[in-house]
């Protein structure tokens, strides 16, 4: 009996070593991959601190940068008027524009390009207008959104509203255009009505491709934020950069460029998370 | 499980086919893939379109079912021209055709739902799960389609056809793609659900397989080989039902109909080497 216990014991901690191996193994590449990152991150403070080192006070060191991010990032929330707010605040107000512009143009994008997928005659007449208007810089837009709205916080919503309409348009299009003929046959030969081959066919096989487009607009709506803030001023990560240079603090500038990228980088992880829930295996 | 009777009214025709050509535009010119195609269905049969891949028996099938427009004649069903696919005609395609962001039970349902419009969702929800439960399903109703085995697909495609009480039952090469057991399972399930549902009578299959034909039809439709296809010969099975796989093969009639059929799809409509260049 007791040599049962015993070996049952024992059993029982083998098992326990081997789903705790196995835990490990199953992180593995993750903390590999983040080993190599860090390691290029050195590499890259290790040659930014030389350059400093030769250039002198023009580029400020890593050093200095990181005593100015911390005071950044350790009071983020203080407001001591109009051009003096803390980082999060800056960057709270650009996200809260970024994700304004964006929910209005994805809006719009994601109808029109599921018309210029779906009819063959929309895309007949909105493609080429796509085409020409995507190559423009979305800042361009920005006087006429000053025109129609009056205020710069406005304004740069338009721009981002702009900015998110390309990707979404033409990936929601590619989409819905590419649905196979074998899930299409299904709505014709079961008489779907035009709502339940919307609901039931076009948009769950295109959801894969409308949440790229999203991925993509997003993307380049926080590439833009900052040089529309750069252009209407008052408050926002890109105001932020400018009001820095002006102030003559690389060091705060270089922070702000490490935040800015930081952020980048997670929302388009958010964004390939939910695409990863929504795609389906056929 | 009782033979369908079938009463001298029924079997007047029903479908028919008139003078059926299909041709397709394509980017070396037209191309005509079946020709003056005639047919008479009487109500109730089960008809088969046997012939080489690429005969056009597809092409007839996807006529009848509305998805194809034909060049010229028609196809005309209980008495109507067909132009469009309709909730009297139920198809079963080759390759399923389920959605697979759809469950098992929503695959079935969708369809249900759309089609029936006149049933209350009470009722629809109903006949969904009579249809699984008879086609074995019911415990598996959640899954994707991707968690499914081939044969298991094919059900679900055979019960979401059957579940919308179709006039006319439509197969396309339904057992093609599956191995001989799960096939020879899913030929029976085909029969007992034909003799059960008494709304859905007449069935038209295409197939190349000759056993397969001889089991479930009344009639088998040999077609002579494509391009401009047409029904080289029909063959009436004049084998009572039900019809039991082992005693069949000792049947008399089968071994004849077995070798005229051989003696059609091997030498008379066989497909032509192409003489050597």
């Amino acid at each position: 009996m007791k040599e049962q216990a015993v070996i049952n014991s024992l059993r029982s901690s083998v098992e326990h070593k081997t789903t705790v191996a196995s835990w490990f193994n199953q992180f593995k590449p993750a903390a590999v991959s983040t080993l190599y990152a860090i390691g290029g991150l050195l590499l890259l403070t290790l040659f930014w601190g030389l350059l400093s080192g030769l250039v002198g006070k023009e580029l400020p060191g890593p050093l200095a940068t990181l005593k100015v991010f911390w005071q950044l990032v350790s009071d983020p929330f203080y407001d001591n008027g109009p051009n003096d707010k803390g980082i999060a605040i800056q960057l709270g107000s650009s996200l809260a524009r970024v994700f304004a512009g964006f929910a209005l143009g994805s809006l719009v994008a994601i109808p029109i390009g599921v018309l210029m997928g779906a009819e063959p005659v929309c895309k007949r007449m909105f493609y080429p207008l796509v085409q020409l208007l995507r190559p423009v810089s979305p800042l361009a837009w920005f006087p006429l959104g000053l025109a129609v709205f009056k205020h710069a916080g406005e304004a740069t919503i338009f721009v981002i509203f702009i900015t998110s309409l390309w990707p979404t348009v033409i990936n929601t299009a590619f989409g819905v255009a590419s649905v196979p003929e074998d899930h299409k046959i299904v709505g014709r030969a079961f008489g779907f009505s035009r709502g339940r081959r919307l609901r039931k066919i076009l948009i769950p096989y295109s959801l894969p491709h409308i949440l790229t487009g999203l991925r993509l607009s997003m993307g380049v709506a926080w590439l833009v934020i900052v040089a529309g803030e750069m252009l209407s001023g008052g408050i926002g990560i890109g105001f932020f950069v400018w009001d820095s240079w002006n102030a003559l603090s690389l060091e705060r500038v270089m922070s702000a460029i490490l935040l800015i990228g930081a952020i980048g980088l997670l929302l388009d992880r958010g964004f390939d998370l939910l695409a990863r829930r929504v795609s389906y295996e056929s | 499980m009782n033979p369908k009777p079938i009463s001298p009214v029924m079997s007047t025709c029903y479908l028919e086919l008139r003078d059926l050509t299909i041709s397709f535009a394509t980017p070396r010119g037209r191309f005509t893939a079946v020709k003056n195609v005639n047919l008479t269905i009487p109500r109730g049969q089960i008809v088969s379109l046997i012939g080489h891949s690429g005969c056009g028996k597809s092409t007839i099938l996807n006529a009848i079912g509305g998805l194809v427009r034909p060049t010229a004649g028609e196809v005309i069903l209980g008495g109507v021209k067909i132009d469009a696919p309709g909730p009297d005609r139920g198809i079963v395609f080759q390759h399923y055709s389920l959605l697979p962001w759809l469950s098992v039970y929503e695959n079935i349902f969708e369809v249900v739902d759309s089609v029936m419009t006149g049933k209350t969702k009470q009722e629809k929800v109903e006949l969904v799960e009579r249809f699984l439960r008879m086609v074995g399903l019911w415990e598996h109703r959640d899954k994707k389609p991707r968690q499914i085995s081939g044969g298991m697909k094919q059900r679900v495609a055979v019960a979401r056809a059957f579940a919308i009480h179709p006039q006319v039952l439509l197969l396309d090469e339904p057992f093609g793609a599956l191995d001989a057991l799960t096939k020879t399972s899913l030929q029976d399930e085909l029969i007992n659900l034909w003799s059960m549902d008494n709304q859905t009578e007449t069935v038209v299959l295409v197939t190349h397989d000759i056993e397969e034909a001889i089991l479930l039809s009344d009639k088998i439709c040999v077609m002579t080989n494509g391009p401009e296809a047409t029904i080289g010969e029909v063959i009436e099975v004049p084998i009572p039902r039900p019809r039991n796989r082992r005693e069949l093969v000792h049947h008399p009639e089968y071994a004849k109909i077995h070798d005229r059929l051989l003696y059609l799809l091997m030498e008379a409509f066989a497909v032509r080497k192409r003489a050597a260049a």
